[in-house]
């Protein structure tokens, strides 16, 4: 084996190049951003935008789309933001959060993206939000929904970059909560996600309630992993456990056949009062139609009969004619989330970073969802989503939600500093 | 290949590879950081496949344990980023100790199905102790926290700087692989592949062979898993998961299994091709299968085995 020796001192060398090469990179570094010396807003504002297009939830991925593509147009048309026109370009996510990093830098340092949006999982959120901070550019989440990216990446960490647009968790579990207390029920049991967010939304739905209506009890969980088809064994056991109220964040295409399952069980005969904090989403709503029973409990991130307001009911109306859908939940959150950059990025006078994060943090927003406001703490979007009990209707195709109760966000939104009791609901003022 | 070109194309990969470093934007800086730690993970992954000729579906176990080594031990324990990815390493090696002893008494389905098993096994475990690995939503925010030597302490918080760490681990990894293929140990694995009723008849331990063999591709996947985590600053259970244990097997074959640089060849192709169909099309999944498809079937032997052949056949010719 002649060859030992040199192999070694070739192994030595190249340890010796590349710790030269460390010690001298710090040095060579790159100037900083493009942006950097622009003084005010030049070229167009680019957007990129990512969801889910691939695989069983590739659905919700369009509907992002529809209602993206729908305001990039719309603003494109009355002159775009500040004179400027809006690109966007749309990659799929994945679900996987190492995909959702890789199209963030794609996006920031290869498409020169000024600012970011869109995101679907909760663990793709949390994954994204450290590299926001790297990166330096706005991301406006519009779907993820766990407390976590504001509570501890926004708030506690500082990410200032990451905004929301959409109700978070605090919608399914403590907004739940506050209607369950009204009900008749003093015992609940829950099918819930064997992940992250059935695991959050359940103990908050659980804490809220016992805090509003002592003595209430909690009686049976049964936890379906991701991609249950079978839930006759889950609805078995919450049937045997014999409560009188049903809570279920289940959702998509698991919630359509959990729904069907739990018809032919005859649980809707036992168990009378069932909540589904994400049944309002009309990819479940137009899947299940007319097996969808009356007087369940629904809510979801919007709904497209609320607020009752010429302006919703216009865009409802504009949306069904460019894409012949009702708007899904995530439609008018990516819909608005363009005009959000656009009210910041006018008043700001700038679209770099800092400047956009300023105007954005406290900002109020007009969308088809009503009134919003950017909380500055947190950078989440308080705004209400009513709950309400299915109904059908001659003028749908499928059960819409008909009483509707709207509990008003800064009641049941988690407050600053996220420590302690005194940040969660009730409050006292 | 003649042993000076062997040397110079050596020389001339770590010159463009510090170069990157030193020259080119973020974002390139960012895609050759993942073809090194992929190809770290196939390159390891390959000395049971195309080596010892075992076909494993479970690395992407090894690769997580790695990966949450580094980010528990920056977590809990101290933020040297060596210690921690040491740590990894171990804590890879360990794990595929025990998940080798088991599956190296089989071969050939038996052992992939043996290893995607207990590689499934690992990633449920991963996704059901919440406490500690954090669910599905798994440990973010983890940091690079400057590597220090006594008096002086390197900064690797930024991209430019963390990659000379990376690229530092590439080369170690690269000679370290290499000089194992030439090794006495090499040559028995090999010798196992080709016939390890032989090997046994000429009185080597073929089982403690295949489990060596199993515990270093074991811990090259953990190195390469916990120089994912400071990269991404994240990691969850589905690092696991099983389609993850796909991507070394599908980089050693495109690039070439019997051959040293395949699957570093392998790696640079996956990573660039996908980012390239991405540009064009939201349907990468397709058109990526096609392309892969295109080039195992079409390069026999891989790329990098097939060009060989190639090569000597025109220099006999010639």
């Amino acid at each position: 084996m002649d060859g030992q020796g040199m192999k070694r001192r070739d192994f030595i060398k190249a340890g010796l190049l590349t710790a030269a090469a460390s010690a001298l990179g710090p040095g060579v570094m790159k100037p900083v951003g493009l942006w950097a010396a622009t003084p005010s807003i030049k070229g167009p504002v680019k957007v990129g935008y990512q969801a889910v297009l691939s695989g069983t939830l590739a659905g919700y991925g369009e509907f992002h789309k529809m209602g993206a593509v729908m305001a990039v147009e719309e603003i494109n048309a009355a002159g775009g933001i500040a004179g400027q026109k809006i690109e966007m370009e749309i990659r799929d996510s994945t679900l996987a959060a190492p995909t959702a990093i890789q199209n963030v830098r794609y996006f920031v340092d290869s498409w020169g993206a000024d600012l970011l949006a869109g995101v679907d999982s909760s663990g793709q959120a949390l994954a994204v939000a450290p590299v926001m901070g790297q990166l330096d550019r706005v991301l406006m989440v519009t779907h993820a929904a766990t407390e976590k990216l504001t509570e501890e990446e926004v708030f506690k960490k500082g990410v200032r970059q990451v905004f929301r647009i959409c109700t978070p968790t605090y919608q399914d579990g403590n907004a739940a909560a506050f209607v369950a207390k009204d009900l008749p029920a003093m015992s609940w049991a829950t099918i819930n996600p064997k992940y992250e967010y059935g695991f959050t939304t359940w103990n908050m739905f659980k804490e809220t309630l016992g805090k509003l209506k002592p003595g209430v009890q909690f009686t049976a969980e049964s936890w379906a992993p991701f991609g249950t088809t079978d839930f006759r064994p889950h609805i078995n056991t919450i049937m045997d456990a014999k409560p009188e109220g049903l809570y279920s964040v289940v959702w998509a295409g698991e919630l359509i056949t959990m729904m069907k399952q739990a018809k032919q069980a005859g649980l809707f005969e036992k168990i009378k009062h069932v909540m589904l904090p994400v049944g309002a989403a009309m990819d479940v709503l137009e899947g299940l139609g007319a097996e969808m029973p009356d007087n369940i409990w629904i809510s979801g991130r919007y709904f497209f009969l609320y607020p009752d307001t010429p302006q919703n009911k216009d865009w409802v109306a504009r949306f069904k004619k460019r894409w012949n859908h009702y708007p899904a939940y995530v439609s008018e959150t990516a819909y608005s989330t363009m005009f959000a950059f656009k009210k910041a990025i006018e008043a700001a006078g700038s679209k770099e970073t800092g400047p956009v994060i300023k105007a954005l943090e406290g900002m109020e927003l007009d969308g088809p969802a009503g009134k919003r406001v950017f909380r500055k703490e947190d950078h989440q979007a308080m705004y209400d989503v009513p709950w309400g009990l299915t109904v059908s209707s001659p003028n749908y195709p499928f059960k819409i939600m008909g009483k509707q109760i709207v509990i008003p966000a800064k009641e049941f939104f988690n407050r600053p500093p996220f420590e302690g009791d005194a940040s969660k609901p009730p409050f006292k003022s | 290949m003649n042993r000076s070109w062997t040397y110079i194309l050596a020389a001339l990969g770590i010159a463009v590879l510090i170069g990157i470093g030193l020259f080119s934007s973020r974002f390139i800086l960012y895609l050759t950081m993942r073809v090194m730690i992929l190809s770290i993970f196939a390159m390891g992954y390959n000395i049971l496949f195309g080596r010892t000729g075992l076909l494993s579906f479970g690395h992407a176990a090894f690769y997580a344990t790695g990966a949450y080594g580094v980010a528990l031990c920056t977590i809990h324990v101290h933020s040297h980023p060596v210690l921690a990815v040491v740590a990894g390493v171990i804590a890879a090696a360990v794990m595929a100790l025990i998940i080798g002893f088991f599956c190296v008494r089989h071969t050939e389905i038996y052992f992939a199905m043996l290893t995607l098993a207990f590689g499934m096994m690992v990633f449920s475990l991963m996704w059901n102790v919440r406490g500690i690995t954090g669910g599905d939503d798994g440990l973010s925010g983890i940091i690079r926290a400057p590597i220090s030597l006594g008096l002086i302490s390197i900064p690797i918080m930024k991209d430019s700087q963390y990659y000379f760490f990376v690229l530092m681990f590439f080369v170690v990894s690269v000679l370290l692989i290499h000089r194992i293929g030439r090794s006495p140990f090499g040559l028995v694995l090999a010798s196992i592949r080709e016939n390890h009723v032989r090997t046994e008849f000429a009185g080597l331990p073929v089982k403690r062979y295949r489990l060596a063999a199993f515990v270093i591709s074991g811990a090259f996947a953990g190195l390469a898993g916990g120089l994912a985590v400071f990269l991404e600053s994240n990691v969850t259970p589905f690092a696991a998961h099983w389609s993850r244990s796909a991507d070394p097997v599908l980089v050693s074959l495109m690039g070439g299994l019997q051959t040293f640089s395949g699957p570093l060849v392998g790696s640079v192709l996956f990573v660039v091709l996908r980012e390239l169909i991405e540009r064009f099309t939201h349907n990468w999944m397709l058109w990526f299968g096609l392309i892969l498809l295109a080039i195992i079937m079409g390069f026999r032997g891989g790329i990098v085995g097939s060009t060989a052949a190639l090569l000597k056949r025109s220099s006999e010719q010639g």
